[in-house]
């Protein structure tokens, strides 16, 4: 009858992560989080329609994205002379200065990372509906886990608008099309990290296998 | 002698990656049935390589802030700027909203993370009063605005390829920009690295240690 997910025969359902406190309750109601009652962390957040809200808003993410990569964000212009900066030009002027490390950085929080996270989270949701895919997707939420917090969209945000001030009294400076793109492209990459809940997929992946278990039984029996 | 029950007391463990309650074997670690990831009671050497980081930060935050992060040219005049020194011309431009900004995402961020990555460290090693939710929010705090220091950084890549027009007006980055890069990364691996379940079994330990009527308090602590 129970289907065999849980290995441990204990009423103890999760421990907090962050103070190792035993808990019996297992996840949140929808629209709710759970805290620890000891240490207040967050332990789950469950948001209404999780996968589909993170599939469609990966997928729009992941469209935003050519744009903002491509379209110039600012423009500055001193008399005639002007310049344009894209998500990836200024990322060479710092390479072929010699700041390599820098420029990798650079690269990595404002380009990799928030791709690599919109990529794996379309893969995860998109993906959780086939059974074949679930050691991969597994492997995805693990990925995505490590990658979280280096996906900095709002702090290069907030860097474009401390250079548009800063340079504001030496020159011209004009807003380009692809910021409109960028900032988009950061909203919905928070509005995904807010609805992604890794515990719908697991919970989409245990329910197939428990569902692939009872068939398998039921096929054995007779 | 209603203690709170402990993951670890009970041989269970919660995943750090997908939080799912974890059997731990005799040899105390495993991989998570769920996730794939590395399973361990506590994370590996957490004080050390906290500590190692939190010091290594330390010692990279000199350079950082004595070496030039930037120099702009205009009209074929300019100086390196630092980091303080930037901060300064912003504020005595006008632009103090701007300056605070700068101030607290370059200057005050990496020295409160590091100051409270020792504190925590501190209050676990040393024999001090240990108050467990103000250490939690201490290290929450501390683990969510590391990010934000990399702004300094995004401002110059976007700066270098925007205001590029040789002799009128340039903007160069300097040798501290890959040092104050490296603080951040290495604050943010030090962030990562500290395990706040460290916390709570030293908080029980020494209120176990006060009552004279407990029998494991520290059992299995290494």
């Amino acid at each position: 009858m129970k289907p065999g997910r849980d290995k441990t025969p204990t009423r103890w359902q999760r421990a907090c992560h962050e103070c190792d406190l035993l808990l019996t309750g297992r996840l949140a109601p929808p629209g709710q989080k759970l805290l620890c009652p000891r240490c207040n962390a967050t332990l789950h957040r469950n948001a209404h329609n999780s996968i589909r809200y993170t599939a469609a808003l990966s997928l729009t993410g992941l469209l935003l994205f050519i744009p903002s990569a491509t379209l110039p964000l600012l423009r500055f212009s001193i008399f005639a002379i002007g310049a344009e900066n894209t998500l990836l030009n200024g990322v060479m002027s710092l390479f072929d200065a010699g700041y390599i490390w820098l420029s990798t950085l650079v690269l990595f929080c404002s380009v990799l990372a928030p791709l690599g996270k919109f990529l794996l989270l379309a893969f995860i949701c998109w993906g959780s509906g086939w059974a074949f895919l679930d050691r991969p997707v597994g492997a995805a939420v693990r990925w995505y886990q490590h990658l979280k917090e280096w996906g900095m969209l709002d702090v290069y945000m907030l860097g474009i608008l401390v250079a548009l001030i800063k340079m504001s009294d030496l020159g011209k400076m004009e807003v380009e099309p692809g910021l409109y793109c960028f900032v988009a492209m950061m909203l919905v990459a928070n509005l995904t990290t807010l609805s992604f809940d890794p515990h719908a997929v697991w919970d989409r992946l245990a329910q197939r296998r428990a569902h692939r278990t009872r068939a398998a039984t039921a096929g054995g029996l007779p | 002698m209603n203690r709170a029950q402990k993951a670890l007391q009970q041989g269970l463990t919660s995943c750090l990656c997908c939080h799912q309650l974890v059997a731990l074997p005799a040899a105390g670690r495993c991989r998570c049935p769920r996730c794939g990831a590395r399973v361990h009671g506590r994370i590996d050497g957490s004080l050390m390589l906290t500590w190692a980081l939190t010091i290594t930060g330390a010692l990279l935050l000199l350079p950082a802030n004595m070496l030039p992060v930037m120099t702009v040219i205009y009209l074929a005049s300019g100086e390196p700027s630092t980091i303080i020194s930037g901060v300064m011309q912003l504020y005595h431009a006008g632009l103090w909203g701007i300056a605070l900004i700068v101030f607290v995402a370059s200057i005050a961020v990496p020295v409160m993370k590091l100051v409270g990555l020792t504190l925590l460290l501190i209050q676990i090693q040393l024999p001090l009063p240990l108050n467990p939710r103000q250490a939690m929010v201490l290290y929450r705090v501390v683990s969510g605005i590391g990010r934000w220091s990399l702004l300094d950084l995004f401002m110059i890549s976007i700066l270098v390829a925007l205001v590029d027009m040789g002799a009128v007006a340039q903007v160069a980055a300097g040798p501290g920009s890959t040092a104050f890069a490296t603080v951040v990364v290495i604050t943010m691996l030090a962030a990562r690295s500290f395990d706040p379940r460290l916390i709570w079994d030293v908080y029980d330990r020494r209120r176990g240690m006060d009552s004279t009527n407990n029998n494991h308090g520290a059992a299995g602590n290494g």
